[in-house]
């Protein structure tokens, strides 16, 4: 199959992470993240535990942007609130696969969703980091993604750290009383795994992109095998039930659309969704 | 019995200028918006707003002039970009800010719940937030084991709002979908303020009593308010009115921004429902909800 976008490949990538061990927790509607989680659920783990918004054990959905919250209840098994989640998940150690984004991101697992610039006075106030300065030490697996892979995001150390792995290797992770387990990092160029005191290692490039341009695009260091394989692509199934079943509205595309189209993506997206909505009232 | 019920337009009454003021709901979800219009139209000023995960509900307050200290664990807009009036307004040096990690906010009001000065927990290790807030986080050590623990001290607001699908007049609030901090900063506050979709009898939470979140004795005033969360969500009753957000964002992105708050101010809540939620727009928010698609998992 080799009709397909990055983003889907990304999707792909970032649910071949997602197994049946622990809790699969998702805050808020992150179209990537979710996706990815849902495309998990369908295919190689049908028992991930998954928890979104406030619901606890949650069926697969199909993505929208005004649907997802509604739909993640519907299928839920338990209706918690923020605290309990993260007490009860989180800092007890349950959590297993979660997947985040961030303004910039270092070769430390550190990210930051807080300044640009000075902390008190900055140049660019970001949103900040919600539950992350506490929760990406404590899961299991943590996997990043970046639709746009470049040295101003992926940096040598980031400017402010909003929150961070802490500890990366087994036995320091195992040491603080944590689950050993890896840094995935999955861009629109390749695959960034870690799991020991090293540099990030490059697992993977996607289908047409040489390891140069990922090493020249990272602000961190990192180990280059000998030999480093292509990505795996998105089989046909999985194609099928990302545009079909999950995604039929195209919400992960979204963020791979970029400056004036933008706006005009995200409006025929809800176009669409309220289109559906309408019909239905007939 | 006693009854809370008090009407949105007597909000002022509840809430004075300086006043620190918790926000309840999450994300795009359930944000108790028809009190923060009506802080709009009273021309509150000087609070200090707490938000955990906030969205329209702050970028609104602090474009309209409404605050001048803002702790929080995010605001964003999510697909609508990052908050332009909180932007404009920390950039500019024109609100001072307290950059809260979200548990530690969390775990700082579920503190005053219990009455409690703090409370240890495995905080944000490595994060620079701490360091710039002493009088919020310490390192303390766990006196059985010695492992290094954060200490978040207790926070109490003056006034929480939060918004719940129903509640009778005693304030036996219940919510059905996401509740996000709405309950911890229920039971930190000094005064608490529950607005509803619909204020019912009694029996009704009685026959429900599995819903009720927050007991009557933690309430001081119910304000029926129908819509009260739009335009975020109150699942499964309605979803986020996301072309509204998206107005407004165009409208806090450009020039129209002063012109959006004048007519927030210069209508009553009902006459905000008739214009905005006109048409079909209430039903098909409803049907967004109703209508949300779960796929099945192979056998």
């Amino acid at each position: 199959m080799s009709d397909y976008e990055v983003h889907e490949l990304m999707v792909a990538r970032v649910a071949a992470e997602v197994d049946d061990d622990g809790v699969v927790v998702m805050g808020s509607f992150t179209p990537l993240a979710y996706a990815a989680y849902m495309l998990a659920k369908l295919t190689h783990a049908p028992d991930s535990f998954l928890v979104g918004f406030d619901a606890v054990g949650m069926q697969p959905i199909q993505l929208s942007f005004t649907g997802a919250e509604a739909a993640a209840y519907k299928g839920a098994v338990c209706r918690w609130g923020m605290l309990t989640e993260v007490n009860s998940i989180h800092l007890s150690n349950r959590g297993g696969v979660e997947a985040v984004s961030s303004a910039q991101f270092d070769g430390e697992g550190a990210i930051n969703l807080s300044v640009i610039g000075d902390f008190d006075k900055p140049k660019v106030r970001l949103p900040g980091g919600a539950g992350a300065a506490e929760v990406i030490k404590m899961y299991r697996k943590m996997v990043a993604y970046f639709g746009n892979h470049n040295s101003r995001t992926l940096v040598d150390k980031v400017g402010f750290v909003t929150g961070t792995r802490w500890k990366v290797d087994a036995e320091a992770r195992a040491a603080a009383g944590l689950q050993p387990g890896p840094i995935v990092v999955v861009t629109n160029l390749g695959v960034l795994v870690r799991d020991d005191a090293q540099p990030f290692r490059v697992e993977s490039v996607h289908p047409g992109v040489d390891v140069e341009t990922i090493v020249e695009n990272t602000g961190f260091e990192l180990r280059v095998p000998d030999s480093v394989p292509e990505t795996t692509v998105p089989t046909d199934e999985e194609l099928q039930l990302l545009r079909n079943s999950i995604d039929p509205f195209g919400t992960v595309k979204f963020d791979f659309v970029s400056g004036k189209d933008r706006l005009a993506y995200l409006k025929g997206v809800l176009d669409r969704e309220w289109k559906r909505a309408e019909a239905s009232l007939q | 019995m006693i009854d809370k019920v008090t009407r949105l337009e007597d909000l002022g009454s509840l809430v004075s200028d300086g006043d620190s003021v918790a926000l309840g709901g999450g994300w795009f979800a359930n944000h108790p918006m028809a009190a923060v219009r009506q802080l709009v139209r009273n021309g509150t000023q000087d609070l200090r707003v707490i938000t955990v995960v906030g969205s329209i509900d702050i970028d609104l307050l602090v474009g309209a002039g409404v605050v001048s200290h803002l702790e929080f664990s995010m605001v964003t807009l999510e697909a609508f970009g990052l908050a332009p009036n909180v932007r404009r307004a920390i950039e500019g040096g024109l609100i001072g800010f307290t950059e809260y990690t979200g548990l530690g906010l969390l775990i700082a009001l579920e503190a005053q719940g219990r009455g409690v000065p703090y409370l240890p927990y495995r905080g944000p290790f490595g994060s620079d937030i701490p360091a710039h807030y002493p009088e919020i986080y310490q390192s303390v050590q766990c006196p059985f084991t010695g492992e290094e623990l954060t200490a978040v001290r207790a926070l109490q607001p003056d006034v929480t709002i939060v918004h719940a699908l129903r509640c009778d007049a005693e304030g036996n609030a219940q919510w059905d979908g996401t509740s996000g901090p709405d309950i911890e900063m229920a039971r930190a506050a000094r005064r608490l303020i529950v607005t509803c979709e619909e204020i019912v009898p009694r029996s009704t939470i009685v026959e429900t009593a599995h819903m009720t979140k927050v007991p009557g004795f933690y309430v001081d005033a119910v304000i029926e308010a129908p819509f009260g969360a739009h335009p975020t969500s109150h699942v499964p009753s309605y979803a986020m009115d996301a072309w509204q957000i998206a107005e407004y964002a165009e409208a806090a992105n450009g020039e129209g921004f002063a012109q959006f708050v004048d007519q927030l101010r210069d209508e009553s809540e009902a006459e905000y429902r008739s214009r905005v939620l006109g048409g079909d727009r209430d039903r098909v928010l409803r049907a967004l909800a109703e209508q949300a698609v779960t796929l099945e998992v192979r056998p």
